[in-house]
Parts: C-alpha cells; sequence; structure tokens
C-alpha cells in the first residue's frame, strides 16, 4: 500500500563532487515546516498518475519552490509514501534524481536499498512520508512537520 | 698380556678412595643447602629492610612535604596579611554596613567618615567605592555617589552591577534595581554563564524582582536563543541529551510475557522498543507534573540571594586568589599529612567546580532534568522546560521515530525445534497447521531412522537352520535359541517404535500449547504496544501546548505579568 516517489541510486555518484560544492544545508532549514501545498502534491501522487512528461515537470518545479532550490544536492534523494492505490500495493517511491520515476510496490516486494530500511515508518500511520537523504533521514507528519532520524 | 695384569691388579685401594671421595662430597652437599638456606634468609632480611627503607624514604618525604607547607602556609598567610589585610576588613566592615543601613541604626556621619577610610585603604578594591556609594547615597549626596560608583565600576563592573542590584532589591528600590539588572544581563554570556545565574534566573521567576524585571528576562532570553540556534551545535547537544532522558523514562515488566520471554528469540529486541514506547505515559505526567505546581519558592530564593550578596562581600577578590590558591593548596597538603599528589587532585576537583560554565541551552537542561542539582527549583524546572520546548518537541519526534523505525516487523519463534514467525498473531490457524505438519514429518523421520532389525532376525535363522541340520533332533535347542533371538530383536523394536510415538506425540502436545500461549501473547503485546505508541501522540500534544510564557507559581506577581504580556 505504500509508494516509492523517487529513486536515483546510480546518481549518487555525481552528488558527491556536487555536494562539496555547495554548502549543505543546516537543520534548522531542513526541518522547517513543510507547506500544505507540497504535502497536497506529494499525498496526490496516487490519484494523477504522472505520465506525461508535462506532468512530472511540473511536479519537480513544485517541489525546487518547497525546497527552494532546484539543487540536487540539496534535495532528498528521493520519497517513500503509503501507496493508496489498494491491496496488494503498499508504498510507492518517488525518485528526484533525474528519472522521477514513480514506482509502486507491493506487499512483500523488496525496495531498493536506501528505501527499504523506512518501509517499517512509512507504515506507520503518525507520518505522510519519508524524505530519503543522502545522509540523513526526514519524516513528514501530516501536519507538515520535519523529524530527523 | 696387559689386561691380564690389570685384571689381577688389586684396586680394592683405588675402591676405598672412591668410597672416601663419595662421603666428602655428601658432606659438601650437606653444607652447600645449609648455606642456600641462610642465603634464602638473609635475602629476604634484606627485602624486609630495603622495604621499610623505602617506607622511611616515602614517610621521611611527607613529613618534609608537611612541614615545608606548614612553613609555606604561615609565610603565605603573611603574605596575604601585607598585601591585601586590608580587604578582610574592608569585607568585615561591609557585612556590618549593610547590617547596619538595612536596620538604620548607624549614624551617617559614621557610615561616611568609615566608608571613606576604606576607600583610602584598600586601593584597587571595587567593593571600597562600593561602600561609598552606599553611604553617600543614604544622605542623598549625589554628587559624591556619582563619582564613587564611576570609580567602582571602573575597578570591577560585573561585581558592582551584581552587588547594586541585590541590595536594590533588598531596599525595594523596584526602578534602581531593573536599571542594575538590565546591566546585569548586557554583562552575561549565553554561551558562558555563570554560577549565580541560575539563582538569579529563579529569583525572576519566582516573582522576587518585581514584575517588570520579568520582561527583561524573557526579552534576554529570547536573544540568548536566537544566538545561541544560529547554528546546530548547541542545539543538537541538548537534544542528544533529551533523547537519552526519554530512553530512561519507560518501564515495563516481562512477567506479562513469560512465553514470548522464554520462546522468542528476538525477545530483546521486542522488549526494547515496548520499553521506548512505554516511556511516552510516563513522560507525559513528568511534564504535566512540572507545571501543575503551587508551592512557593520565593522565600528560599530571597535567601539564596542574600547569600550571593554575602558572598560577593565576603568572598576572596580576583586578585588574592592566586595567593588564596597557594594557602588552599598548602592547607590540603597538611590535611592529607604531606601527600602532596592527593592534594593536587582535591585542590583540582575543587577548583573544577568554581570554575564551571555552562552555555545557557545547557543551563537551561540542567535545570529542566533535575532542578535540585543545579540549584533551582520547580518554578525554575518549568521555565527551562518551556524555553527548551522547541528542541525537546523535536527531540522527542526523533526518539519515537528511532524505536518506531527499530520496531521488529515479527515475531520469531522457536518452541522445541519448531521455528515459525508471526507479525500479529491473527494467523494462528496457519501456524497451528505449520505445527501439526512439522510434528508429523518429524515423527516420519524418527520413525525411519529405528530400521527393522533384519540382521538379528538373519543370525536367529541361521542359528536355527543350522543347529537344525548339523545336530539333528538335538539341534532343536538350537532351533529354540534361533527363535528366542528373532522374537526378541522384532519386539524390541515395536517397543522403541511405540516409545517414539509416545514421546512425540507428549512434545507436540506440551509445543501446541505453548505456541497457542504465545501467539496469544504475541497478540497482546501488539495491542498494547499500539497502546502506549499512540501516547506519543498525547505526550507531543502536551509538548506543543507549552510555550515559552507558559508557566505559574503561586508567588505573588509572576502569573499577572505573564498574563499581561
Amino acid at each position: 500500500m505504500n509508494k516509492i516517489i523517487f529513486q536515483n541510486e546510480s546518481i549518487n555518484s555525481k552528488y558527491d563532487s556536487k555536494q562539496t560544492s555547495s554548502k549543505t544545508l543546516s537543520d534548522r532549514d531542513i526541518l522547517k515546516k513543510r507547506s500544505e501545498k507540497y504535502l497536497k502534491l506529494i499525498k496526490g501522487i496516487d490519484t494523477k498518475l504522472l505520465n506525461e512528461t508535462r506532468g512530472k515537470e511540473e511536479l519537480m518545479a513544485k517541489i525546487y519552490e518547497e525546497f527552494g532550490t532546484a539543487e540536487l544536492a540539496n534535495l532528498p534523494l528521493g520519497i517513500l509514501a503509503k501507496c493508496f492505490l489498494g491491496h496488494p500495493h503498499e508504498v510507492h517511491t518517488l525518485d528526484l534524481s533525474g528519472n522521477q520515476i514513480i514506482t509502486h510496490y507491493k506487499i512483500g516486494q523488496p525496495l531498493p536499498d536506501h528505501f527499504e530500511k523506512v518501509r517499517t515508518l512509512v507504515k506507520h500511520n503518525a507520518y505522510a512520508f519519508v524524505e530519503i537523504y543522502k545522509d540523513k533521514l526526514i519524516l513528514i507528519r501530516e501536519d507538515g512537520t520535519a523529524t530527523k532520524l | 698380556m696387559a689386561q691380564q695384569v690389570i685384571s689381577y691388579a688389586d684396586l680394592s685401594i683405588i675402591n676405598t678412595a672412591l668410597r672416601a671421595i663419595k662421603t666428602d662430597m655428601q658432606a659438601v652437599n650437606v653444607d652447600i643447602g645449609s648455606i642456600n638456606t641462610k642465603h634464602d634468609h638473609l635475602k629476604n632480611d634484606l627485602l624486609k629492610l630495603a622495604n621499610s627503607f623505602f617506607d622511611f624514604v616515602e614517610s621521611d618525604i611527607k613529613h618534609k612535604a608537611l612541614q615545608l607547607a606548614e612553613t609555606r602556609q604561615g609565610n603565605l598567610k603573611q603574605d596575604l596579611q601585607i598585601k591585601f589585610g586590608y580587604y578582610t576588613e574592608v569585607r568585615r566592615m561591609a557585612t556590618g554596613i549593610l547590617q547596619g543601613v538595612d536596620s538604620g541604626i548607624v549614624g551617617d556621619d559614621t557610615l561616611q567618615h568609615t566608608t571613606e577610610e576604606v576607600m583610602i585603604k584598600a586601593p584597587n578594591y571595587w567593593l571600597a567605592p562600593a561602600l561609598v556609594v552606599l553611604a553617600s547615597w543614604i544622605r542623598d549626596d549625589k554628587n559624591t555617589t556619582e563619582k564613587a560608583l564611576t570609580e567602582s565600576l571602573k575597578r570591577d563592573d560585573y561585581k558592582t552591577t551584581l552587588f547594586f542590584m541585590l541590595i536594590m532589591r533588598r531596599l525595594g528600590r523596584n526602578e534602581a534595581c531593573l536599571q542594575w539588572m538590565n546591566r546585569y544581563f548586557l554583562h552575561q554570556n549565553p554561551h558562558n554563564l555563570d554560577r549565580e545565574f541560575i539563582v538569579i534566573l529563579e529569583a525572576i521567576t519566582t516573582g522576587v524582582f518585581q514584575p517588570a524585571s520579568h520582561q527583561l528576562m524573557i526579552t534576554n532570553v529570547k536573544n540568548w536563543i536566537d544566538q545561541l540556534t544560529q547554528n546546530d551545535n548547541y542545539i543538537d547537544k541538548q537534544k542528544v541529551q533529551w533523547t537519552i532522558f526519554f530512553k530512561t523514562k519507560g518501564s515495563f515488566s516481562e512477567n506479562n510475557y513469560p512465553l514470548l520471554k522464554e520462546f522468542a528469540p528476538n525477545w530483546v529486541e521486542l522488549k526494547s522498543s515496548f520499553l521506548q514506547a512505554r516511556a511516552h505515559s510516563a513522560l507525559d505526567s513528568h511534564f504535566k507534573n512540572i507545571f501543575n505546581n503551587t508551592t512557593d519558592y520565593s522565600k528560599t530564593t530571597k535567601i539564596q540571594l542574600d547569600e550571593i550578596l554575602s558572598l560577593l562581600v565576603t568572598n576572596f577578590d580576583d586578585e588574592e586568589l592566586p595567593l588564596q590558591n597557594e594557602v588552599r593548596l598548602n592547607q590540603l597538603i597538611i590535611q592529607t599529612d604531606g601527600d602532596k599528589k592527593a592534594a593536587q587532585s582535591l585542590m583540582d576537583t575543587e577548583k573544577h567546580i568554581f570554575d564551571e560554565k555552562v552555555d545557557f541551552l545547557q543551563m537551561l537542561t540542567n535545570a529542566a532534568f533535575d532542578p535540585k542539582l543545579s540549584g533551582a527549583t520547580k518554578v525554575t524546572q518549568a521555565l527551562a522546560v518551556s524555553v527548551s520546548q522547541p528542541w525537546i518537541l523535536e527531540a522527542h519526534d526523533t526518539f519515537t521515530a528511532e524505536y518506531r523505525n527499530n520496531v521488529e516487523e515479527t515475531i520469531e519463534l522457536n518452541i522445541d525445534g519448531f521455528k515459525t514467525s508471526t507479525t500479529d498473531g491473527t494467523d494462528e490457524t496457519e501456524q497451528l497447521q505449520k505445527h501439526d505438519k512439522y510434528w508429523t514429518d518429524l515423527l516420519e523421520n524418527e520413525l525411519k531412522k529405528l530400521t527393522f532389525p533384519t540382521a538379528s532376525v538373519i543370525i536367529g535363522v541361521i542359528i536355527s537352520v543350522l543347529s537344525l541340520v548339523i545336530f539333528g533332533a538335538i539341534g532343536i535347542i538350537g532351533l529354540l535359541i534361533g527363535c528366542l533371538i528373532i522374537f526378541n530383536s522384532i519386539n524390541n523394536h515395536k517397543k522403541s517404535k511405540k516409545k517414539t510415538i509416545e514421546n512425540i506425540t507428549e512434545r507436540k502436545t506440551k509445543s501446541k500449547e505453548v505456541l497457542r500461549g504465545c501467539i496469544a501473547e504475541t497478540v497482546d503485546y501488539r495491542k498494547e504496544f499500539a497502546l502506549e505508541d499512540a501516547k506519543a501522540e498525547i505526550l507531543r500534544q502536551t509538548l506543543q501546548s507549552i510555550t515559552p510564557e507558559y508557566f505559574s507559581s503561586n508567588s505573588r506577581d509572576t502569573r499577572n505579568i505573564l498574563q499581561s504580556s
């Protein structure tokens, strides 16, 4: 029942070089309350299947707006959320790296490495979705507050 | 020929001589033995001597150190008397003047005369002009007051400020006290707060200072927090401490889950996440308790404030400190009977206590964890918690997420060799089916292992046939023996088969009971865990409802001021 929103393991190597040049965001910035618009956007991914390129571009633009940056180093690698497509779908991933692919995963179907470790958390009712960064996890509650793990 | 000569020679003499040598050798051996014993004794004596010599040297060093310390202490005290003797006098006088001012029985002339004399006697000491200020202020001599005040502030701005802030509070001059307090706050460095700051904070919170001081404090505190939270370091440090604090709060009795404890290999993990989930309700009452406080602490705080004042007046000045420290070290050497090392380590710990300076956030955390230990009361604890609220909330979120992330997806079971796992215990039927199958398979395997005793039967047959063939009629005995062997082995086989079946059936019945129990406990565990876990949201609401201005005390003014601000 969850969906993976972003996947981008292949691009990890590219980040490394980028991250050194750009200054990393502090916790204060990263733990800022997320906007309602952003929450709606991520939660609405199930309903609007973003098959067309235009849809994807729009989605990315909105995400850049939320984070105030289009720099990949400061963006999450991906977002993991509960999937509401119905049984047997469990979670879906949204890959923010370059491909911006939404993949829906069924119960028991293994997730990519860095997503798998938050599968339990994402299924917990307290959290709307999880942003997965290279070095940290940010849990987003229904009201938009962020928790670092 | 030569051989013959030797064989006939008389060797008895040589033999005798050899025997004599042997006897002599034995005597020598005995002598050597006694020498060895003596040598051992000597060695022991020498060792004893060496030990007592070392002891003597050590005690001699200590003794000399003691003597030296005594002499030095005397000299240093003399030195102190010569250089700073008048400081002691000023201090004694200050206490007297304060008491005189309090009771109003000393005449203005006497005050003026003595304070001015002190001023001459103690150059460089901040307390002298401060006393002049006090005396001239009482007799309304504005000119002298201002001059003396400038001098006092020049000598030691911080101490003068603290001194007048406390005096003005005692005398009930609210306006002046507020001015001094403002100056006092400017002196404080939020990265490095003095120990007495917590008492001042406490006094302001409990309403010992006038109401307006409260607003002043809140403004300052807000500024400090803005300063300290500009980067993550300080906050992260506090968050880690809070997370550890949360972890210690859960309590949980294993007796509710005796079967899981025994049969679940991942019980340790299950227990640890349960333990942490249990922390929420304990923490909820902990935080609510902090804010449901009605005791009036203002009296104790007033006493503490006066203590600071008297310490300020009676404590040594920075100038004297090096000498005073040496005196103290020598005193400690005398106390430890000349043991320099012990004295130095005692001195270091003492110094550490006095040098202890903390940043504002750490001070808040200390007060929030254990108000008594940091010299505060519950009122300050409430203030500390309410100021720290943003990162307490963040730490709680992290704490919750951490254990939620580590919750075991399945409960593993290992019952008498039957291994299975269940997520929430709702699959009892499937589990029981799996269990049945396991034991049926096991029984089958065990029975397979009990092979039919073919060899014994063949031997029996051979014996019977052979004895019949060879011995004819008499062979009938052999036939009987053979039959007995066959009968026996078949019987044994049947018995062990029966025993195996009985044994396995019994184990199966027991194991089934345990499995059922485990599944029941699993259902309970998940249910109870969900219940405790849900309390995280309640605690979160409690924490969210705390705002920096929200804390109450019985002290008369605090509440009003808070409501109006």
